[in-house]
């Protein structure tokens, strides 16, 4: 008898996950993404992490939220060098999009978290961005009725960090870009790209040699590069190194996706170059010798239509039509 | 209909079943400076090792080296950690024809080198002394190519792994012809294929495919692909996920059972031998990589005509003591 309840109780609790499940919906070019195992997807749980990351009462003074410096009007990224946190202060990289980020197994330019589960309370605890303990933001977020009726409904507790962290990732997972006109014309639709980004898309697979490292679906190998970017400072960001203090990974900061590149500028990991046409520029001429620089660095010795053909593609070939321009939420009180 | 045949010839070149469990790890010889390759030659069963950082060939003869090619050249892998590299990968295409991949020099200058072996005792010959080589030299549309990593044969062809040009991830081939080869081109583009980069191992399936390591990312875990395409025209046949990071080496045991070598860059202590073996997950076709051996940065595997399987393991040093060894399992994998 205890056997069959237990059965009966299982059965119950199956039905009512699938229930709420949500499958996500990859557009044209994306592949499916690795899911973690203890943090499957429901519509509940991403509408729940959805309002935590655009609200700003995770901060110490209620100024700043995820969106602050990770902002849908603004590539997802914040349109500056640097992200800026409570009081104003500054960080020393820039805002890294969130855009397809659920892609990337190591998160943060430097790697230091893994998965998107490992990345969201950072900025929380932060104290130069959101400036909280993680017990003052549960305390926080435990002191909203709206958000602890969520929480026992999405994952039958209170509020727990545990639980923040999975919300915010789930959300963060359907922050999706593809469907752009590089994935049309792979598609086979010639009519996508003008001639000039077609141009431009030979030169990036090909003789730029961008696809080096901005490769896959996601424009990304997800992996860690020296491109010499700030290596001629005397104290140069060692980016990678802090992480693992392998040599070879000195001034080694991972690859961002290029997709929705024109809308999050200014560009590389400290916001130093403020145009595409500037970054072009910049790898042509093989970037910052250093010893660690990445061997797929050289002189490229492109043109000036050749350059203008990439800066094309990059700008038209990977802006989506169906950019994901997602909305605040009304958040809980 | 497809996908059931390939499915069919997918289960035919997998070990459905795990590996014998009890098996002997013995060193056949220590001392080696980067030893990044391995083979077998015909009729005698001596084994030819690639001493990389040492710039030679040697031959292991009751456990002790004899140099049989030396004076190759040799450049530096790796960012940090370095390794000194020099001949790769080691095919014998008759008892007495040697080819030699090489690492040592440019892109686009790096040769494929075809030699005839002096026999066991006489004196060594020079890297120079080669019958014939062959380069991939750079031209208006690729880059030239190098690190000649691994080579596997069947029928009249001779295939590569190349690391070169980082945006296409060349599998070259040349065509065995009066014992020696001709005609040495790119022929698969496998970065292109799997959206991965850097083909390394290979080996020949029991059913004549060819069956590619594509090595991933180094700073990135887990990326590491296994392919098989068909040998004839290049086609793509499948792709499947391994859990691998690093895949340095593939070898088929005389049971046809598929071995690999996993380097692990991010973590060493990680890096092993393990067995390939096709499952089904969730109705699709997958690889669980069940770990035989735990070893120190291994390289190259090729089994010996008993039935042993050797390893060659970078390992680590000393002091000035090289770390590099070749190591052998009793048969029965």
């Amino acid at each position: 008898m205890r056997y069959i309840t237990c059965l009966l109780f299982a059965i119950s609790c199956a039905t009512a996950g699938a229930a709420d499940e949500y499958e996500l919906q990859y557009p044209l070019g994306l592949k499916p993404m690795r899911l973690p195992k203890d943090n499957e997807l429901t519509e509940a749980k991403i509408e729940l992490g959805k309002q935590l990351y655009f609200d700003p009462r995770l901060s110490r003074d209620d100024t700043i939220s995820c969106a602050s410096c990770h902002d849908p009007k603004k590539g997802w990224s914040n349109g500056d060098h640097f992200a800026t946190g409570v009081r104003g202060q500054r960080g020393g990289r820039s805002a890294p999009t969130v855009i397809n980020s659920g892609y990337s197994y190591f998160q943060f330019w430097d790697g230091r978290a893994i998965m998107l589960e490992g990345q969201a309370l950072g900025p929380i605890q932060n104290p130069i961005e959101m400036d909280l303990t993680l017990e003052e933001c549960v305390e926080k977020l435990n002191a909203i009725g709206g958000y602890r009726k969520q929480f026992q409904q999405v994952f039958g507790t209170d509020v727990t960090s545990a639980g923040i962290a999975k919300a915010i990732a789930s959300f963060e997972r359907t922050v999706l870009s593809g469907n752009a006109p590089h994935d049309k014309f792979k598609a086979g639709d010639e009519s996508a790209l003008s001639e000039a980004a077609q141009r431009g898309s030979k030169l990036f697979f090909g003789k730029a040699n961008c696809s080096a490292c901005h490769a896959g679906p996601n424009f990304s190998d997800a992996a860690f590069h020296n491109v010499g970017v700030g290596m001629d400072k005397d104290e140069p960001d060692v980016g990678r190194h802090s992480e693992t203090k392998l040599l070879g990974d000195r001034g080694a900061f991972k690859t961002p996706t290029l997709r929705e590149i024109a809308r999050t500028a200014p560009y590389m990991h400290d916001g130093s170059l403020k145009t595409l046409k500037d970054v072009v520029e910049y790898y042509s001429k093989g970037g910052h010798s250093n010893p660690q620089l990445d061997e797929e660095l050289f002189p490229l010795k492109l043109t000036a239509e050749q350059k203008a053909d990439l800066v094309t593609f990059l700008k038209e070939g990977l802006s989506s039509a169906d950019y994901p321009d997602i909305e605040p939420p009304a958040l809980p009180k | 209909m497809r996908t059931s045949i390939l499915s069919i010839i997918a289960l035919l070149t997998f070990a459905l079943a795990p590996a014998w469990a009890d098996h002997h790890v013995s060193t056949v010889v220590d001392g080696l400076d980067n030893p990044a390759g391995v083979a077998i030659q015909p009729e005698t069963g001596h084994l030819f090792v690639s001493d990389s950082g040492a710039s030679r060939v040697i031959r292991v003869v009751d456990g002790k080296a004899q140099d049989v090619i030396t004076g190759f050249p040799v450049d530096v892998y790796g960012k940090g950690p370095m390794y000194n590299i020099g001949p790769l990968g080691l095919l014998f295409l008759d008892k007495n024809t040697l080819v030699v991949g090489g690492g040592g020099l440019k892109d686009g200058e790096e040769l494929l080198r075809v030699y005839k072996v002096p026999a066991a005792g006489e004196p060594a010959i020079g890297a120079d002394k080669m019958a014939a080589s062959f380069n991939l030299a750079e031209n208006d549309d690729v880059k030239g190519e190098g690190n000649f990593y691994a080579l596997a044969a069947i029928g009249n062809n001779v295939f590569v792994t190349c690391n070169g040009d980082d945006t296409k991830g060349w599998v070259a081939r040349a065509t065995i012809k009066d014992g020696t080869l001709t005609n040495y081109e790119r022929f698969l583009a496998t970065k292109e294929a799997t959206e991965v980069d850097a083909p390394v191992a290979a080996a020949i399936s029991p059913r004549g495919e060819l069956v590619i390591g594509q090595m991933g990312e180094i700073t990135v875990p887990g990326d590491g692909l296994l392919t098989f395409y068909n040998a004839h025209n290049g086609k793509m046949l499948l792709n499947l996920a391994t859990g691998l990071s690093d895949i340095t080496a593939l070898a088929y045991s005389p049971k046809g059972q598929l071995y690999a070598t996993d380097f692990m860059w991010t973590d060493t202590k990680e890096g092993g031998l393990f067995q390939l073996i096709s499952k089904e997950e969730d109705g699709k076709q997958s690889i669980e990589a069940k770990r035989i051996e735990t070893l120190d940065k291994p390289t190259a595997i090729a089994f010996g005509l008993d039935g042993s399987l050797y390893i060659t393991v970078i390992g680590t040093g000393e002091g000035d003591a090289k770390g590099g060894k070749l190591l052998k399992i009793e048969p029965g994998l």
